[in-house]
């Protein structure tokens, strides 16, 4: 058999039923659209924390070890490979006095106060370090009270120097954002389920001599059904395109790059438009099949 | 003996000792039995109320038996699987006193949607709408919409649609229901003819004019029961109807 003329007669009665029914398919068309919005928000939140938890991650699981300044060059180069050679130790690098001053002059813009201790005889006071990448966050602690009782170690007040409490805060901050967009979505998500199947629900009953034709004549339950999910799944897919048109805007708009997509990437825009086209779609159809299940008892 | 002189086939319609009783506790039908053979036309006549409705009904497994058997071509109703429903629809062909015309179509697009959602992919569409037209005496009405018809012409239409999948069995439930006497005989014609087609034919109404005229097979049924069936040439105990 030739499935064209059926698609087309399904494709074509969806349509029909978006049409004679535009009123009830807006409303549809916005609760869903709300839902998307509210799912694709909360996606693009949570992976934008998520996004800064590892950068701050990478930069926590640095571990800066402070040296002596009476410790020789041979001592140093000692400590270094043993720590390098430890499982947890991904990089270790030797940043010595003037790297250092040079870091706090262009990085932190302490150049003058550097320059004012100069020229007071005071030399350059910050330590050489020793910078260590580790494999995972929860290693920092251990390499830093195994390396803190180091003779070769600076014993100032802060003989090293890393962030232990960041990342704790951020995953509570991560968790909390979850918790609020799956709430909201399966609130709105809800609230959208029940309005697409009155609204398809209307659609039967505007159609309901229409399907007493189609069972009388014999035709299939899912030839009835075919055109009523169609127009869900069109009312749904209608409702990604806007939803994800808003969430594009707002980007543009408010986003921290210059160009579409910088801030959250091509690549996750492109999967979050196509989860909402998905999203849209199913929402549509099973909202449709749970509305027109009524209307096809026989 | 068959019309032919040949052993009758095996029945098309078979009702076994059915009664239906609805949900409400109405009882519609008591214990009724009969049999129609293919290429058979036959009167179900009643007041209205007597049970003959859900004898379609059955029949179109709109409703099942509360006991007994309703058999269509050898298939009993009862054991019928939903998903093989429209099968059992395909091999019918139905009309209502009310036509059921979708108003919003043309009288063309009202035949060929009957093939449009069983059989879409079915070629010659045009020409078999056109053919169930010419039998039914409209041909010159394609384009004219329901509302532009009267009633005889409305159920025309119906009948048309009915009869463009070509059923074996064709069922009318009070096909005159809303028509004048004279229209009311030119579909009684028209069914008959579909009849001398080779179509099993079973015409459920009230107007015993009608069935008076057609001198064919009458079942009369009074308060659920059938109190006559001239095949069998008898009356039943318990029956008032008229011969």
């Amino acid at each position: 058999m030739n499935p064209f003329p059926a698609i087309r007669f399904v494709l074509r009665s969806a349509l029909q039923n978006v049409v004679r029914n535009l009123g009830i398919s807006l409303a549809s068309l916005l609760t869903v659209t709300l839902t998307l919005l509210g799912a694709g928000g909360a996606v693009v939140v949570v992976h934008a924390l998520d996004a800064v938890l590892h950068s701050e991650e990478s930069q926590a699981s640095v571990l800066k070890v402070f040296l002596a300044d009476h410790v020789s060059l041979q001592s140093i180069v000692e400590l270094e490979t043993q720590l390098a050679g430890q499982r947890q130790v991904v990089r270790a690098q030797f940043e010595s006095k003037d790297a250092a001053a040079r870091q706090a002059c262009h990085g932190l813009g302490l150049c003058s106060a550097l320059n004012t201790l100069r020229s007071t005889g005071g030399g350059n006071p910050l330590p050489a370090s020793l910078n260590l990448k580790l494999r995972n966050i929860s290693a920092v602690t251990t390499i830093n009270n195994e390396v803190r009782t180091s003779p070769l170690i600076f014993q100032g007040a802060h003989p090293t120097d890393y962030n232990p409490d960041v990342i704790p805060r951020l995953e509570r901050y991560i968790l909390i954002a979850q918790i609020a967009g799956a709430v909201l979505v399966a609130v709105i998500g809800a609230v959208a389920l029940v309005i697409i199947t009155i609204s398809i629900r209307t659609a039967a009953y505007v159609r309901r001599r229409e399907i007493e034709i189609m069972k009388l004549v014999g035709a299939s339950e899912w030839f009835i059904r075919w055109p009523f999910i169609f127009e869900g799944m069109i009312i749904g897919i209608a409702s990604a395109v806007v939803a994800a048109g808003i969430l594009i805007g707002v980007e543009f708009l408010f986003g921290s790059g210059h160009a579409l997509f910088l801030g959250i990437g091509l690549h996750f825009a492109l999967v979050v438009i196509a989860g909402l086209l998905v999203a849209g779609a199913l929402l549509g159809g099973f909202g449709s099949m749970v509305g027109i299940r009524r209307s096809l008892a026989v | 003996m068959g019309r032919t002189g040949q052993p009758p086939a095996r029945p098309i319609i078979v009702f076994e000792r059915v009664s239906k009783t609805y949900e409400n506790g109405n009882p519609a039908l008591e214990d009724v039995s009969f049999q129609v053979h293919p290429k058979d036309f036959l009167f179900v006549v009643g007041a209205s109320g007597a049970g003959k409705s859900t004898m379609v009904r059955l029949l179109i497994r709109e409703e099942v038996a509360s006991r007994g058997h309703v058999l269509v071509d050898g298939q009993d109703l009862r054991r019928l699987r939903r998903r093989q429903l429209p099968r059992l629809r395909r091999k019918m062909g139905i009309v209502f006193q009310d036509y059921k015309l979708l108003p919003n179509l043309t009288v063309e697009q009202n035949v060929a949607f009957a093939i449009q959602v069983t059989n879409p992919g079915r070629r010659h569409l045009k020409e078999k709408v056109a053919e169930a037209l010419y039998i039914v005496g409209l041909e010159d009405k394609l384009l004219s919409y329901p509302g532009q018809l009267s009633g005889g012409e409305q159920q025309r239409v119906a009948i048309a649609r009915a009869l463009v999948h070509r059923p074996r069995i064709f069922l009318a439930d009070e096909p005159t229901g809303n028509l004048d006497p004279d229209t009311s005989w030119g579909i009684v014609q028209l069914l008959l003819q579909i009849n001398h087609r080779g179509t099993t034919v079973l015409v459920a109404t009230h107007n015993r004019e009608i069935v008076d005229l057609c001198r064919q097979r009458v079942i009369a049924v009074e308060g659920g029961r059938i109190v006559r069936d001239e095949a069998q040439g008898q009356y039943l105990q318990g029956g008032t109807a008229t011969p």
